[in-house]
């Protein structure tokens, strides 16, 4: 065993001791654990009198579905709200705290909150966690300077865009946005496009599915139409419900019990001599 | 605040078992303005004087900040508004908010006799609290709650190293599930619950007007009649809307400060 020549003093930064441990047990089939992904699929576009969005509401765990009709579009400000896709104790426990920071600033500034002040204390937030918080979000809403749309990344980038999708129905929404978003588009036509791509979704991924929410955020004023379109009924295979066939007639009852019992008497007299 | 050289209180007993600091803190709330809540059966008004110093000081900076978030019909004075807000905000951007009625949760609001910028401070360390306690139990906090963690933080300034007592007392009105309700919390951070009360300047005579004018089943309206009869009292000049401040919460459980315009007509009943 030889002892290095000169001692490394410890140094800040990542320690790759166990690199190769791992690599080893890797190679002998022991994999580190992997991360618990929720599929979903969640959009948003902006039509001509502000913001629509819209989200699936399956919740899954692995290869369960948890929850077959949850809620993923949160609130944040009266006219601002956010659809999350990934862990979904991440995306609610940072909407959540969000929300309560921008009514603490509604407060103090007496004005209506903005979506740049909300876009800029997630991913701040986000950011700083250096995407352990597994949130992905569409964060939509309408200011005083006009409607917004923005995405936030788990690693606390964002992208600002006229029509957005996020998670694992993404790219199936993303398709059918691409082909039929225009600018301009009215509350029905929009309203009708965000179902289309969500459907896509829960038809098309597996991890997505069951009903469509929809969020529609004007100047003034939002309507949160809560499972807006229920494409998936559950359907029963017989609309009796179920019957169980009869047991057994019973004739006769008879208890055997398995031990004989023992009676002890105590304080009994003493012996005589 | 271990950390300063101050690691001792300011505020020690006397002789006499009195804590001077308070008491001169309470000095200190009587040399402020007027101010007053009465409890009614359906609700609770609270008021108070809003003279400006002197002349020069610009009255468009002390507007109500209420009456700019309806703004939808009125883009042009709302321009206005604006530019002398942002030359304002650079210089004196603490001037932006001299409203003196504040809103702590949509159905509690505050008002205060004493030192302005020590209400500051104690409303923005409540809306958090009350913003603290809406994020864990998922409902708005009650009243008496709120009032007894902002009177913590008053005492917390009374025994702590190296501050001074706070130079406020405040009134807080409230509704909530156990009714309309108004507190008083002093420097001390000791809090009562009233029907009527009065602080800051020409206090006693506030209060022997109050005494004399409740009736336990006043309404809303008469309650405001009232707080405007008793403020008129000890006003020195011509009361309108423009130097006083009321702030109302009704059976619908929404604080709200009244406009100087709505002020106004509430005057003409009155007279």
């Amino acid at each position: 065993m030889s002892k290095s020549a000169v001692d490394v003093p410890p140094m800040g930064g990542f320690n790759f001791d166990l690199c190769r441990r791992n690599d080893m047990l890797a190679k002998k089939g022991v994999n580190p654990p992997s991360f618990r992904k929720t599929g979903t699929t969640i959009v948003g576009i902006v039509f001509q009198d502000g913001i629509i969005l819209g989200a699936d509401t399956r919740a899954t765990e692995g290869p369960i579905v948890c929850d077959k009709n949850c809620e993923k579009i949160h609130y944040m400000a009266p006219n601002i709200y956010c659809c999350g896709a990934g862990t979904a104790a991440d995306t609610e426990a940072v909407t959540d705290m969000v929300s309560s920071q921008l009514q603490l600033h509604r407060y103090h500034t007496g004005r209506e909150s903005r979506v740049i002040t909300a876009l800029t204390l997630l991913k701040k937030h986000l950011f700083n966690y250096q995407g352990y918080v597994s949130a992905a979000l569409v964060l939509g809403g309408v200011d005083c300077t006009g409607p917004h749309l923005h995405t936030i990344y788990p690693h606390g980038s964002t992208d600002t865009l006229p029509f957005a999708t996020m998670g694992s129905g993404s790219l199936a929404a993303m398709a059918i946005f691409e082909s039929k978003y225009r600018e301009g588009l009215n509350r029905d036509e929009g309203i009708k496009l965000v179902c289309e791509a969500i459907c896509s979704g829960v038809f098309n991924d597996l991890g997505s599915g069951s009903n469509v929410d929809v969020c529609v955020i004007t100047k003034g004023h939002k309507e949160y139409l809560r499972n807006h379109m229920l494409p998936n009924p559950r359907t029963y295979i017989s609309s009796r419900g179920y019957t169980f066939p009869k047991k057994t007639e019973v004739l006769i009852t008879k208890i055997t019990p398995l031990k004989d019992k023992e009676v002890v008497i105590e304080g009994g007299d003493a012996m005589e001599e | 605040m271990g950390d300063s050289q101050y690691s001792f209180s300011l505020t020690t007993f006397s002789p006499s078992g009195k804590l001077v600091q308070i008491e001169h803190a309470l000095t200190a709330v009587g040399s402020g303005q007027t101010s007053l809540g009465i409890k009614a059966a359906n609700g609770v008004v609270i008021a108070t004087e809003k003279k400006l110093p002197s002349i020069l000081v610009d009255e468009t900076s002390v507007r109500d900040i209420s009456s700019l978030f309806f703004h939808k019909s009125q883009p042009f004075s709302c321009l206005l508004f604006r530019c002398h807000f942002l030359i304002l905000f650079f210089f004196l951007n603490y001037l932006w908010q001299v409203q003196k009625i504040q809103i702590l949760t949509p159905n509690i609001g505050v008002v205060y006799s004493g030192m302005g910028p020590d209400f500051r401070v104690l409303v923005r360390k409540s809306r958090k609290q009350a913003e603290q306690y809406h994020r864990l139990y998922k409902e708005p906090i009650p009243v008496t709650q709120l009032v007894r963690e902002t009177a913590a933080v008053m005492q917390e300034f009374t025994q702590s190293g190296g501050v001074r007592p706070f130079g406020v007392s405040l009134l807080v009105a409230g509704y909530d599930d156990k009714g309309p309700q108004l507190y008083q919390v002093d420097p001390s951070g000791s809090y009562f619950s009233w029907k009527a009360s009065a602080m800051g300047k020409n206090v006693s005579n506030a209060k022997t007007f109050l005494e004399k004018r409740y009736t336990d089943d006043m309404e809303l309206d008469d309650a405001v009649h009232t707080a405007i009869l008793t403020l008129k009292e000890g006003f020195e000049g011509q009361i309108s809307g423009k130097n006083i401040e009321i702030g109302i919460i009704g059976a619908d459980k929404k604080f709200r400060v009244l406009t100087s315009a709505e002020i106004d007509d509430y005057l003409a009943e009155v007279e």
